[in-house]
C-alpha cells in the first residue's frame, strides 16, 4: 500500500480540513464527493418539489408535502452519513454476517407481514416508520460480498469459488427479485460488476454481456416465440410489445410510457422551464417517483438531463478514484459494489424513461421521491467516503 | 498483492468506462428523443393537453317584414362555484340559496363537493347573474349564455318554431333555416391538467365565435296579431277544436300570416296543458307533437266547395263550360250507380254555370268534371301543381292524398269535382286558388325573404323565381269575376265588405268518417277582386252548432280583410265600378 499518487487538487483542502492532527498521518477526505451528494440531494428536492406540487396541492393541500418529506429524511441521513464516514469502515466487516441473515429475515418478513401499498407488499414497518427491505439488502450484500472475496483472495478466480459467491447472492437476488423485480437486477448487478473486479476472468463476463445484449436485440421475436411455445404469458409479450411500439399498444399500458415520452420530447434542447412542465400535472403517473427523470428532461431540456447524466458520471468517476486508492482490496471492494449500486440504477432509470428497456420501476437515486432510498444510499456514501478517509497522505 | 492491485484498478477503470459508455448510449438516445423526436411528442402532447371550451355563437334573430323582431336572444347566467377558490363557504352557501331560491342544503352539498367546477344553477337571468357577480365571492363563477327568446310568446308559434337545449332548431322556420341562423360557435383552447382542470396562466387560443345571420321574413305581426285574435274569437265563440287562417300575398306568394289557433307559448314549448302533466314519457313526446302541429302544413283535410273553383277553372280554360251554360239540379246527381246529392235538398233548379258557382252547387261542377273526363281532369289536376307539395319553407309538409288516374272513375272524378273523397293541406289550396286568380302562373308560398349577417354587411335575398303559367289570363279573369259574384250575391255573401271588392268562395267539408257528422267549415277569399293582393283561407274545425262555412267562416275573413287592407294600402273603391264589372266570355 505504498505510494499510489491520491487526487492531488484535494490536497491543499485536505491541509485545511485537519491541520492540528499532525502526529497522525495525514488522511484524505473526498469533499468533491460530499458536495456533488450535497448538490444531487438538494437537485432532487427542488425536482421533487417541481413534479410534485402540482398533485400535492390537489391531494394533500401542501404543495411542498413530498419534498418536505424527503428533505427530512434526506437530512437525518446526511447526519448517519458523516457519521458513518467517520468510523474506519473495517469496523463495518463485523456485520457483514448478522446482515446477510438479517436481510434473509427481512425479505421473508416483508412478504409475510409487509405492509400494502398500491397493491405492492414492499414495505415494512412499525408504528409510523416504515422501509423497504430490499434497499438494506443491496448494502448489506455489498457488504458481505465484499468480505467473502478479501477473505477468499486470489482464491476468488477458481470457478468453484466463484460458484460460491453467485450461490450466495442468487438466493438473496431471487428473494428480493419476487418481491420487486427491479431490486433483484440491480442485485444481480452489483454482484456482476464486484465479481468483474474481483476475478481476472474475461471470457464469462464477456459472454453474459453478449447473452444480454442478444436478448436485448431480438427480444420482440424471442418473446413471440417463447409465447408460442407457451413458456410466456401473453400479458407478458405485451410488456415487450409496449416497450418495442408504444404508441401501437397505448391501450396495452404503452400510455405510461408514452406519457413519459411526451414529457421528454416536449423538453426539446432547452426545456420549458423550472416549474413548466404540463405531464406533471397528473399525465405522468407519480411524476416525482420512478418518472421524474422525464420531468427534468421536459423542464429543463436536453442540457439540463445530460448535466445530469455527467453529474452521475462524475460521481462514479469519483467512486473509481477512491476504489483505485483503497488502502485495501476491501476496502476497493466496497467502493466498487456502491459504484455499481449507483451507476447500474441511473443507467436502468434513464433507460426506462427513456422506453429503451421495458418499464419496470427503478427510481433514480438521490432525485426520486423516496425515503428508504435515499437514507440508505446516505448510508452508502457513508461507507465509501469512510473509505476515501481511510488513504493516507504521503507528506 | 500489488500485482493484484494493480489487476483490480485495471478492472475498476474498465467497469467505469463501460458503464459510461452505457450512460453516453443513453444521453445519445435522450438526443434522438429530445431533438429529432421533439416536434413530434410535443404535439402529440399538446392535443392531449388542449381543452376546447365552446363560446356559443348568438343565433341570428328573425324579423317580421317590417323589421320587428319576433325570436331574439336573452342572456341568461349560469351560476358555479369552484369548492378550491371557495373562501368564506358559510357566505356563499348563504348568499346563493337565498338569491337563486335553493335550499340550503342543496347548495352546502355542491360548494362542499370537491370537483373542479360545480354548476348551481342554469338559465339564471342576466340581472341576478349580475347581481351574483358584482358581490364579488371568491369561488363563485357566473357565466352568461344565450337563450331562445320570443318576445310575442305565443304568436305564430307553430310557424316559427323554437329551439332546444343547445340552441338548435326543433320545429318551424328554426329548423328549416337552421344553418342561417345558428352562427358558426367559438372556441377557446386552453390548457389542462389530466383531471380536465384548466391551467391557470396558461397561454391560450381564442377563436371568437360568428353569430348568425338575422333572418327576415314575410310574416307582418300586426297581421298575425289581429288573425290570431280573429281565430281565437270564432274557436270560442263555435267551440271549435282548432282554427286556422293563411294569409298571403296571391302575386308573389309571401305569407303575411299564418295562425294556428291553439298556439302554444314559445317561451315554455315543453308545458303540458293542465290536467295532463302526469302523462307518460311516451305520451307526454305525442301530446307535444300534437301541440306543436301546424295544421296548415302538416296535416291534410278534404276541401269540400273550396276546390269547386279548381274544377271550375279547368272547365273554362279546356272550353268544355261557358259561363252562361245552363245546368239543372234536382238536388241530386246519379252517376253511374250511385246518387250524389247537392247541399240544397230541393235542389237549385234551372241555373247557369255562373248561378252553379253562386249557388255551389254540387251536380252543376260534377257535370263540369264529366265533361273534362278523368284524363283530363288528371291533366289539370296535375297541372295546377296540386300533386306536387307546395314547397314552402316550413318542414314536414304533408303531400296530397289523391285516387291513383288508373282507379279513378266516373263516381271518384264527381267527388273529386265537389272537392271531396281526396285530401290536400289548406296551405296547397290557397297556393293552387292563388295561382289561378293572380292571371294564372304558380306560386311558391314562403316566408323566408332575405338574411343579413350579424355586423350587417352582407344581405342574401331569397330567391323564389315565377312560377310556371297553369291557366291562361284570360280564365283567370274570369274565375275572379265568378268568386266576385259569390262573395256580392251567392254563398258567400256573408264576407262582403263595403267599400272593398271581395272575392271568394265558401266550404263546408264534412269530417272523415261521415257518421260522426263533424265538419270542417271554410272560406278562402281576396281582395281586391278585379287585382288580388291578398287572399285568405280559414279552416275552423270542428264547430259546434251552425257549421256552415259561409254562415260562420265568410264573416271572420270579412272582418279580418276590414282590418288588413287600410293597413296594407290598398285603397277602398268607388261603390260604382262594382256593377262596372267586364264580363269575360
Amino acid at each position: 500500500m505504498s505510494g499510489r499518487q491520491p487526487v492531488r487538487q484535494e490536497e491543499g483542502r485536505q491541509a485545511q480540513a485537519q491541520p492540528r492532527k499532525k502526529k497522525r498521518p495525514r488522511r484524505f477526505y473526498d469533499y468533491s464527493l460530499l458536495f456533488t451528494i450535497i448538490f444531487v440531494t438538494v437537485f432532487g428536492l427542488i425536482m421533487i418539489y417541481s413534479a410534485s406540487s402540482y398533485m400535492a396541492q390537489l391531494r394533500y393541500d401542501d404543495a411542498g408535502y413530498f419534498m418536505k418529506r424527503q428533505a427530512m429524511i434526506a437530512a437525518g441521513g446526511f447526519v448517519g452519513m458523516i457519521l458513518v464516514s467517520k468510523i474506519d469502515y473495517h469496523f463495518y466487516a463485523k456485520f457483514a454476517v448478522v446482515s446477510y441473515i438479517l436481510s434473509y429475515i427481512l425479505m421473508i418478513a416483508v412478504s409475510l407481514v409487509g405492509r400494502e401499498v398500491n397493491g405492492k407488499k414492499r414495505w415494512l414497518g412499525i408504528g409510523p416508520l416504515s422501509f423497504q427491505p430490499t434497499e438494506f439488502v443491496k448494502i448489506a450484500l455489498i457488504l458481505t460480498l465484499a468480505v467473502v472475496i478479501t477473505n477468499m483472495g486470489k482464491r476468488v478466480n477458481d470457478i468453484k469459488n466463484m460458484g460460491i459467491i453467485v450461490a450466495m447472492s442468487v438466493p438473496l437476488a431471487g428473494l428480493v427479485a419476487a418481491n420487486n423485480l427491479s431490486s433483484g437486477l440491480i442485485i444481480c448487478g452489483i454482484v456482476f460488476v464486484m465479481l468483474f473486479v474481483a476475478t481476472d476472468k474475461k471470457l464469462i463476463f464477456a459472454s453474459c454481456m453478449g447473452i444480454a445484449g442478444f436478448f436485448y436485440c431480438f427480444a420482440g421475436q424471442i418473446g413471440h416465440f417463447l409465447e408460442t411455445i407457451g413458456l410466456l404469458h401473453s400479458y407478458q409479450l405485451e410488456r415487450i410489445n409496449v416497450w418495442l411500439n408504444p404508441e401501437a399498444y397505448a391501450q396495452e399500458g404503452g400510455f405510461q410510457v408514452l406519457q413519459g415520452l411526451y414529457a421528454i420530447g416536449s423538453g426539446g434542447l432547452l426545456g420549458k422551464g423550472l416549474g413548466e412542465s404540463i405531464q406533471k400535472m397528473g399525465f405522468v403517473p407519480e411524476a416525482q417517483n420512478d418518472m421524474i427523470f422525464s420531468i427534468i428532461c421536459e423542464e429543463l431540456g436536453l442540457f439540463g438531463a445530460v448535466s445530469v447524466i455527467f453529474i452521475f458520471l462524475f460521481m462514479i468517476y469519483r467512486f473509481m478514484l477512491i476504489a483505485n486508492n483503497a488502502p485495501d482490496l476491501f476496502g476497493a471492494l466496497l467502493v466498487v459494489g456502491v459504484m455499481g449500486h449507483i451507476a447500474i440504477q441511473v443507467i436502468l432509470n434513464i433507460a426506462v424513461v427513456t422506453n429503451t428497456i421495458p418499464n419496470t420501476g427503478i427510481t433514480l437515486p438521490f432525485i426520486s421521491y423516496g425515503g428508504t432510498s435515499v437514507l440508505f444510499l446516505m448510508l452508502e456514501m457513508g461507507i465509501v467516503l469512510s473509505v476515501s478517509n481511510q488513504i493516507k497522505l504521503e507528506k | 498483492m500489488n500485482e493484484n492491485r494493480t489487476h483490480h484498478r485495471g478492472r475498476i477503470t474498465a467497469a467505469m468506462l463501460i458503464l459510461t459508455l452505457a450512460a453516453a448510449v443513453l444521453a445519445g438516445r435522450l438526443c434522438y428523443l429530445m431533438i429529432v423526436r421533439s416536434e413530434h411528442y410535443s404535439q402529440m402532447a399538446e392535443e392531449l393537453h388542449q381543452r376546447e371550451r365552446t363560446i356559443k355563437a348568438a343565433r341570428g334573430q328573425i324579423l317580421d317584414r317590417n323589421g320587428t323582431v319576433i325570436a331574439t336572444n336573452r342572456t341568461v347566467c349560469t351560476i358555479s362555484v369552484v369548492h378550491n377558490q371557495i373562501e368564506d363557504q358559510e357566505k356563499v352557501i348563504q348568499v346563493l340559496s337565498k338569491e337563486l331560491g335553493i335550499s340550503e342544503e342543496t347548495v352546502r352539498k355542491k360548494v362542499e363537493t370537491y370537483s373542479s367546477r360545480e354548476i348551481i344553477k342554469t338559465n339564471v337571468d342576466k340581472e341576478l347573474g349580475d347581481k351574483i357577480r358584482d358581490m364579488r365571492m371568491a369561488g363563485v363563477k357566473v357565466d352568461e349564455d344565450y337563450k331562445r327568446y320570443y318576445p310575442y310568446d305565443s304568436l305564430a308559434s307553430k310557424v316559427l318554431g323554437f329551439t332546444g337545449g343547445d340552441n338548435q332548431g326543433i320545429i318551424g322556420l328554426e329548423v328549416e333555416y337552421e344553418e342561417c341562423l345558428k352562427g358558426i360557435n367559438g372556441k377557446i383552447l386552453t390548457m389542462a391538467d389530466a383531471a380536465g382542470v384548466e391551467i391557470e396562466n396558461a397561454a391560450e387560443d381564442r377563436i371568437e365565435p360568428i353569430a348568425g345571420n338575422d333572418l327576415q321574413i314575410s310574416l307582418d305581426v300586426n297581421i298575425q296579431k289581429y288573425a290570431e285574435q280573429a281565430a281565437y274569437q270564432v274557436m270560442e265563440k263555435k267551440g271549435a277544436k282548432g282554427v286556422s287562417v293563411i294569409i298571403m300575398n296571391p302575386q308573389n306568394g309571401e305569407i303575411l300570416a299564418m295562425v294556428n289557433a291553439p298556439e302554444f307559448d314559445l317561451n315554455h314549448p315543453f308545458v303540458l296543458p293542465e290536467g295532463q302533466e302526469n302523462a307518460g314519457e311516451k305520451e307526454k313526446q305525442d301530446l307535444l307533437n300534437q301541440i306543436w302541429r301546424n295544421s296548415c302544413i302538416n296535416d291534410t283535410y278534404e276541401p269540400g266547395s273550396t276546390f269547386k273553383i279548381i274544377t271550375a277553372a279547368a272547365g273554362l280554360e279546356e272550353g268544355v263550360v261557358k259561363l252562361e251554360d245552363h245546368f239543372s239540379c234536382p238536388g241530386f246527381r246519379i252517376v253511374e250507380d250511385r246518387k250524389i246529392r247537392c247541399h240544397k235538398v230541393g235542389g237549385h233548379g234551372s241555373e247557369t254555370f255562373l248561378q252553379g258557382m253562386m249557388n255551389s252547387c254540387n251536380p252543376v261542377l260534377i257535370d263540369v268534371g264529366q265533361r273534362l273526363g278523368v284524363d283530363r281532369y288528371y291533366k289539370y289536376f296535375e297541372q295546377f301543381g296540386l300533386k306536387g307539395k307546395t314547397g314552402v319553407d316550413i318542414p314536414g309538409e304533408a303531400s296530397t292524398i289523391m285516387h291513383k288516374k288508373e282507379n279513378m272513375k266516373a263516381v271518384e272524378l264527381a267527388t273529386v269535382s265537389f272537392g271531396q273523397s281526396f285530401q290536400i293541406t289548406p296551405l296547397q289550396l290557397i297556393t293552387t286558388v292563388s295561382s289561378i286568380i293572380n292571371g294564372g302562373t304558380r306560386v311558391t308560398p314562403h316566408f323566408g325573404i332575405q338574411w343579413t349577417s350579424a355586423d350587417g354587411e352582407t344581405v342574401h335575398k331569397y330567391d323564389y323565381p315565377e312560377g310556371e303559367r297553369i291557366l291562361s289570363e284570360e280564365t283567370s279573369a274570369t274565375m275572379r269575376y265568378i268568386l266576385e259574384q259569390v262573395v256580392a250575391e251567392g254563398s258567400g255573401k256573408n264576407a262582403k265588405l263595403e267599400g272593398y271588392r271581395i272575392g271568394g268562395k265558401t266550404a263546408t267539408s264534412e269530417k272523415l268518417p261521415r257518421s260522426l257528422k263533424k265538419y270542417i267549415s271554410s272560406f278562402i277569399g281576396f281582395a281586391p277582386a278585379d287585382n288580388p293582393q291578398v287572399i285568405a283561407l280559414i279552416t275552423i274545425n270542428e264547430p259546434e252548432g251552425v257549421y256552415y262555412g259561409g254562415t260562420i267562416a265568410a264573416p271572420v275573413i270579412a272582418d279580418i280583410f276590414k282590418n288588413i287592407l287600410p293597413y296594407l294600402g290598398i285603397p277602398e273603391t268607388e261603390e260604382e265600378t262594382v256593377s262596372a264589372i267586364r264580363i269575360y266570355g
